[in-house]
């Protein structure tokens, strides 16, 4: 038992200091990588890009399944984007709400004869609409699938431009987010196959016909936590991982894609948990494969706003299909690990496992252990109290890290009350949520292993003008 | 256990944590002071460079004549990042000829192009990245040999900002560096880069990018041939033709889009010719061309690319004739007399998406005399409407009784 559990507080005194040191050192590297990327914003004409015959066309392809409240504003969102030549997919799952005949009275739709080459094997499209009020519009109407990652495949098959960009129906882009990011990979003497924006959050923000009005914070702590942990993930962990030529993950709230490579691997993975990982992993795989240089980018400045679960319950399942969606592709990918052939992403993909997916598992035996050693006596407990609050400290440092950075670059929380708030729950960041957020990842490991991989419903928030509205409507696979 | 509760006593490994946890909260402390002073600061500052812009504005005319001697302003740090600031979008926004010496010349009697000049030479990392697109804006000719020596510079971020710097000049003496790099320099620039510049530098002159693409060969030649498919003239007309008979099928597609801004005289019988390239991107390029020429000769290559073996040409042939508009019942004729289903279907299909399939039957309905074909015709067309595909049976038939 003494020896056990020696071993154990051994391992978590590592664990937990490689985890800090790890994170500090992506801190540094995001700072640096933040500033030099605003400075060569600075010399950017994004009213040229607008203009030039040299931008590529993007198609933008949504998938719709129940989104009845959102699809209409949002398309027209979309449509309004700035950006020389778009097409829009829309890709209704077999919607039992109205989302199609809301489509087909607001845009005019009438059915389109279009060739369907499933190049990409999907449920049966059973219709096309094309709109009579804007050519660029698509809408095609397939059977269900139940998985978000199909109804994507079937946008892609229709897909006319070099590169696709996916979208939520319930996400905002911001008007310059495709000019900004085209900008990005126009800027990299490598090609870029994949380029990421940031998802920042939509609770508590004002939105008006479809686009955001006034950026704010929600009321609850439970969604301020939330932003303070995208700020963390996107301006730190994406931008340093990018940098380094290894970034695991592109949101798939936001993200573009090159339509060759993306049909090469065969498009989503239909039944992936986490179906944007999986892809951005084989896509790494594929160009690791035929050795070929390659970029996948992340660009912080082009924003895609998405709303993030505003109740325990809902985020608890939210955390474990993120859970479920991890082990599920890193199982798959398992030969990737520190394999030289990989490059740097076998790395990446190591540290995910350790830092990412053993994360709960390790802290739950660690505070089991280390709380039991201080009871028997066999621990001094001043070092235990002492290394409780360093890990507390230094974890808080990095979050409040990831505040200063988004001060120093884009600074969407203009308020000094609401840049105050978000520093005041740094604090709460490490305790308790995040032994919160361990119990919820804990509960994906275990319905992984049962085999329960269903995505759960969670409860949506309508951010409208002035106010939270909330809504009955559930949402089946449109977050994050 | 041992191993925890020993390291406090033989290692002071307390002593160590204590000091880690000092550093941390030592860490949260500055952060958040950083944060509240750098608002504060900013804060400051902007209330500053309003006042001080509001104040310049105010004698903005003056400035501009030399009534305010430069020496007022141009020693203040923050009035002269005004001052310059307000000049360079003047500088951008001019949309005259006349609008240009004024500003120019208070550019340089203030000594500002001088200064930038120097900093685009002498500095290094970021202040000069800044000069070299500063001094792109100013549009001023003697900017040009600073931002070209710039091409030279090892670090890649420097090299696109007098790539950005040159085109933002929209001078063609500034192209001739930027092509010079590119067929002779050593050094990687991206290509979107290179040819937006191009684009901004050569859109009166597109003869010079004719003069390089002559001795230039691989993705040099590929990425002129390119620029100079966006700027062809008419005037350009007899160099096209050497294009477009091009080994490299890039160039070709590059000469069938310029080809779309020749003389339709000239470009039409070109443009047959490309309809049946080898390569499929060039016959697309052909037909995009086709339907931004004016010549009623353009149906006949039309309609050979309508029975392409390939989906986008078919598809977008079908497009370009559908938008013709005019004779549109004469035009399907034709297409059904292609007897081939495939270009049936598209021109169908495409007249569907676009509407103009009620324009169609109207037209088919008005003809006098109509015959058997014709009867046969409009049923099919009517029956499309419900299921373009079962009608398309019907059309293979009324092809072969026509």
């Amino acid at each position: 038992m003494g020896r056990w559990l020696e071993l154990s507080n051994e391992i978590l005194f590592v664990y937990y200091l490689a985890s800090n040191l790890i994170y500090l050192a992506l801190l540094i590297t995001a700072v640096w990588r933040n500033t030099w990327h605003r400075r060569r914003l600075a010399g950017l004409r994004l009213e040229r890009l607008q203009v030039s015959p040299f931008t590529p066309p993007i198609t933008l392809i949504v998938p719709a399944h129940n989104e009845e409240a959102f699809i209409v504003d949002s398309v027209r969102a979309l449509s309004e984007l700035y950006y020389p030549d778009l097409e829009i997919v829309v890709v209704n799952d077999g919607s039992r709400d109205n989302t199609l005949s809301r489509l087909k009275s607001a845009f005019q739709l009438r059915a389109a004869r279009l060739l369907y080459l499933p190049q990409i094997a999907t449920a049966q499209v059973r219709e096309s609409y094309r709109s009579t009020i804007d050519p660029r519009l698509l809408v095609l109407d397939k059977e269900p699938a139940g998985s978000k990652a199909d109804a994507i495949n079937a946008g892609i098959n229709v897909a006319s431009s070099p590169y696709i960009c996916v979208v939520d129906a319930d996400s905002i882009l911001e008007k310059e987010s495709l000019l900004r990011i085209m900008a990005g990979v126009f800027s990299d003497s490598q090609s870029v196959v994949a380029a990421g924006g940031i998802v920042r959050v939509l609770n508590g923000c004002e939105l008006s016909k479809g686009e955001l009005h006034k950026v704010g914070l929600p009321r609850h702590s439970i969604e301020i936590l939330q932003i303070i942990e995208y700020l963390r993930a996107f301006l730190i962990g994406r931008e340093a991982w990018a940098y380094f030529n290894a970034l695991p993950i592109i949101s798939g709230a936001f993200g573009i894609f090159s339509t060759d490579l993306v049909r090469e691997v065969n498009g989503f993975r239909p039944h992936a948990i986490g179906e944007d990982f999986d892809l951005v992993v084989r896509m790494h795989r594929r160009l690791h494969e035929q050795q070929k240089e390659y970029h996948i980018a992340f660009v912080p400045d082009p924003t895609c706003w998405t709303e993030v679960p505003s109740d325990l319950r809902s985020l608890a399942r939210q955390r474990a299909r993120w859970h479920k969606g991890l082990i599920d592709t890193l199982w798959p990918n398992r030969d990737m690990l520190c394999r030289r052939r990989y490059g740097r992403v076998g790395w990446v993909l190591l540290y995910m496992w350790v830092f990412e997916f053993m994360a709960p598992l390790v802290e739950l035996i660690g505070y089991s252990t280390i709380i039991l050693a201080a009871v028997l006596g066999m621990l001094s407990r001043q070092f235990f109290v002492l290394f409780l609050i360093f890990g507390y400290a230094f974890a808080t440092l990095i979050s409040i890290g990831s505040v200063l950075l988004e001060e120093m670059t884009y600074r969407r929380y203009s308020d000094w009350r609401e840049v105050g708030r978000l520093l005041f729950f740094c604090l709460f960041e490490h305790f308790p949520y995040r032994q919160m957020t361990m119990l919820w990842r804990l509960q994906g490991i275990w319905q992984y292993l049962r085999g329960d991989l269903a995505w759960g419903e969670i409860k949506r928030m309508q951010t409208s003008t002035g106010a939270m509205q909330k809504q009955n409507a559930t949402r089946s696979f449109t977050e994050q | 256990m041992d191993f925890a509760s020993r390291l406090p006593t033989e290692f002071g490994l307390v002593g160590l944590i204590v000091e880690a946890i000092l550093f941390s909260v030592a860490g949260i402390v500055t952060l958040i002071a950083f944060i509240a002073v750098r608002r504060w600061y900013r804060g400051r500052h902007f209330q500053r460079l309003s006042e001080r812009t509001f104040a310049l504005r105010s004698q903005w005319n003056d400035i501009l004549s030399g009534t305010v001697p430069a020496a007022s302003w141009r020693l203040k740090p923050l009035d002269c990042e005004i001052v310059e600031s307000i000049l360079l979008d003047r500088l951008e926004l001019a949309a005259l000829p006349e609008e240009l010496p004024p500003l120019l010349n208070c550019l340089r009697n203030s000594g500002l192009l001088d200064m930038r000049i120097r900093q685009a030479r002498a500095e290094r990392g970021w202040k000069r990245r800044a000069a070299l697109v500063t001094l792109g804006r100013t549009r001023a000719p003697e900017a040009v040999p600073a931002l070209a020596e710039a091409l030279r510079a090892e670090d890649e971020e420097t090299r696109i900002a007098a790539v950005r710097g040159l085109g933002q000049t929209e001078l063609a003496a500034a192209a001739i560096p930027v092509i010079e790099n590119l067929l002779w320099g050593s050094r990687p620039i991206p290509d979107h880069i290179i040819k937006n510049a191009l684009l901004n530098c050569c859109h009166n002159s597109p003869g010079i990018l004719l003069r390089y693409l002559k001795e230039s060969t691989g993705r040099a030649r590929v990425l002129l041939a390119r620029v100079l498919g966006e700027l062809a003239t008419p005037e350009l007309g007899e160099d096209l033709i050497l294009l477009a008979t091009d080994s490299d099928a890039e160039v070709r597609a590059s000469a069938a889009r310029a080809m779309g801004n020749s003389l339709p005289a000239f470009a039409l019988p070109v443009l047959s010719a490309m309809v049946t390239d080898s390569e499929w991107f060039v016959r697309l390029r052909a037909v995009v061309a086709l339907g931004s020429i004016n010549h009623s000769g353009r149906i006949r290559p039309l309609l050979r690319a309508l029975c392409d073996a390939n989906r986008h040409v078919r598809l977008r042939a079908a497009w370009v004739l559908a938008q013709l508009g005019s004779n549109l019942d004469d035009i399907f004729n034709q297409v059904v007399e292609t007897r081939d289903n495939y270009a049936v279907q598209a021109f169908i299909s495409e007249l569907e998406r676009s509407g103009a399939i009620e324009d169609l039957i109207k037209a088919l309905e008005k003809r006098d005399g109509q015959n058997q074909a014709h009867q046969i015709l409009l049923e099919t067309l009517h029956a499309t409407r419900h299921n373009i595909a079962h009608g398309v049976k019907f059309l293979s038939a009324s092809a072969g009784a026509h």
